[in-house]
């Protein structure tokens, strides 16, 4: 509950926050009780996602979405760092991964606030592409809005450091690229996340084509220009 | 300082047992009068000063127990509220606790919005509150409710929500699977033009017959056979080729040229005839 009065904080009192990120105030509290709660709300946005396969995909859904944007952070988080570094900012890792943190935890309650929509269409839909296209959409709001608070985030952290603060929002900006890029291939390395209805629950897909190529494939199929296999 | 402290809480006890006794005397005596009626609303708001610069005197105890038989007991709790106050205790304390302790209280406004308006409060209760409703709904849709294992989150028909669409595979109670085109269902005549227009089972939606019947029938989907050695087209339908008259007949029931599937000769004549199309077309010619 104590963890939640973080995301509290976050959402309303975001600037209070990040200016205790710069001070290194409660820096691993903050860490633990975001940690804990995006693995929570992903973990059950996962197991709102698999259900409409079985129930073992929403079991191996709960598992993987956590993984999903952990695995992520743990990939992008040095990068933004260094190249925060050679552009001046004085921050350290611990104060970068809290605010990456920040933007998953952000991406992982506004999932959490979309889950009874997600699960209204499960029960009123059977289209499996349609259902997928949904979850891209909000996957998207969702990581968006997470982007936004890290953006944000990151200008009041390195607000009076040394360099140049333009070098840096370019830098942030390629990065949320990045961090996108390395989001849906991730994503598309241990799907499925939903399961297609005429194929029996695996845990894993083999690899082959790549997310982006699929998403044309679904959308093609649900405006009715060609069907998906 | 701690014992200064005490002293004065010590002190306030003592104030606020001496005050019910008081009170409790002025109750068993036959005349009222005698009892002040109400404390004046001045004596209530200074008596915490005074018990504020209390530690630092020691003597006027007596003073202020005479006028604090006249005062009732809000001035006692918020004496005991003032004394609670973490002003003093702060200085005490060094700058790292009171960084932790400054910790749950993000900044001004949100720390005096917190505990004060209510607007502030309950967002963390409430996303506990969706979290646990969120999971019970899980947990509900999952449950299998027949001895099929089927769950809520797979019970709804197929029809209840599909996207209509050209090429939507839709088959009904019985064995005939459909496609639709320009808003028209097409019988897809045989297993074989099943597979060679390449459709999936996997895309076929199983849906009520009368959900079917909103729909037109269109021209039957066949197979279109021929070999290389002779120019007839046949259709195949029912296990049956159905030779197919002239070009102009192969354009009417909308069939591309594209769509033929070339076999050999003696496999297409080992086809049993079926109807021409048009049935009044005559004897069928062999391949």
């Amino acid at each position: 509950m104590q963890d939640l009065g973080v995301i509290e904080q976050i959402l309303r009192n975001r600037t209070g926050f990040f200016t205790e990120i710069k001070e290194g105030v409660g820096l691993h509290a903050k860490l633990r009780a975001m940690l804990l709660s995006s693995i929570a709300f992903f973990a059950l946005y996962g197991a709102v996602m698999g259900s409409t396969h079985s129930l073992w995909q929403a079991l191996s859904s709960a598992a993987k979405l956590p993984v999903l944007f952990l695995a992520t952070l743990f990939v992008c988080a040095p990068t933004l760092y260094f190249f925060n570094v050679l552009f001046g900012s004085n921050q350290n890792l611990t104060q970068n991964v809290a605010l990456i943190l920040t933007a998953i935890t952000v991406t992982a309650v506004i999932l959490l606030s979309f889950a009874p929509i997600t699960l209204f269409f499960l029960l009123t839909t059977s289209q499996y592409q349609f259902f997928k296209l949904l979850n891209v959409a909000i996957f998207s709001v969702a990581g968006v809005m997470g982007v936004l608070f890290l953006a944000q985030g990151m200008r009041i952290v390195s607000a009076g450091s040394d360099g140049s603060e333009r070098g840096r929002r370019r830098v942030l900006q390629l990065w949320m690229f990045l961090y996108a890029f390395v989001g849906s291939q991730m994503a598309w390395t241990i799907r499925p996340f939903i399961g297609a209805p005429s194929i029996k629950f695996e845990l894993f897909r083999q690899l082959g084509g790549n997310f982006y190529t699929n998403i044309f494939a679904s959308l093609g199929e649900v405006l009715g220009f060609f069907i998906v296999g | 300082m701690s014992n200064q402290a005490r002293t004065t809480t010590d002190q306030i006890l003592d104030l606020l047992l001496e005050a019910l006794l008081e009170r409790q005397q002025a109750r068993q005596q036959p005349t009222q009068a005698e009892t002040p009626p109400a404390p004046p609303a001045r004596a209530i708001v200074d008596e915490p000063q005074i018990l504020e610069v209390e530690p630092a005197r020691a003597t006027p105890l007596e003073v202020e127990t005479a006028e604090t038989t006249a005062v009732e007991e809000p001035p006692l709790e918020e004496t005991l509220a003032k004394t609670a106050e973490p002003a003093p205790v702060e200085e005490t304390l060094p700058e790292e606790a009171l960084e932790e302790t400054a910790e749950p209280q993000p900044d001004a406004a949100l720390s005096s919005a917190s505990p004060a308006q209510p607007a502030g409060a309950g967002l963390g209760p409430m996303l506990a509150r969706l979290f646990v409703v969120l999971v019970v709904l899980v947990i509900i849709v999952n449950i299998p409710f027949n001895r099929y294992g089927t769950n809520l989150a797979r019970a709804l028909p197929d029809s209840a929500a599909l996207v209509i669409r050209d090429g939507l595979l839709l088959k009904g109670s019985g064995e005939e699977v459909y496609v639709l085109q320009d808003n028209r269902l097409r019988w897809i005549t045989t297993l074989d033009a099943f597979t060679y227009y390449g459709y999936r089972w996997a895309s076929v939606h199983v849906v009520e017959d009368a959900f079917l019947e909103r729909f037109e029938r269109g021209l039957p989907i066949h197979l279109l056979l021929k070999c290389r050695a002779s120019p007839h087209v046949y259709a195949l339908e029912d296990g049956q080729k159905r030779w197919i008259k002239d070009i102009p007949t192969f354009e009417t029931q909308g069939y591309l040229w594209e769509d033929i599937k070339f076999i050999s000769c003696e496999e297409l004549r080992s086809l049993p005839d079926g109807l021409p199309i048009p049935e009044d077309a005559g004897p069928p010619p062999q391949p």
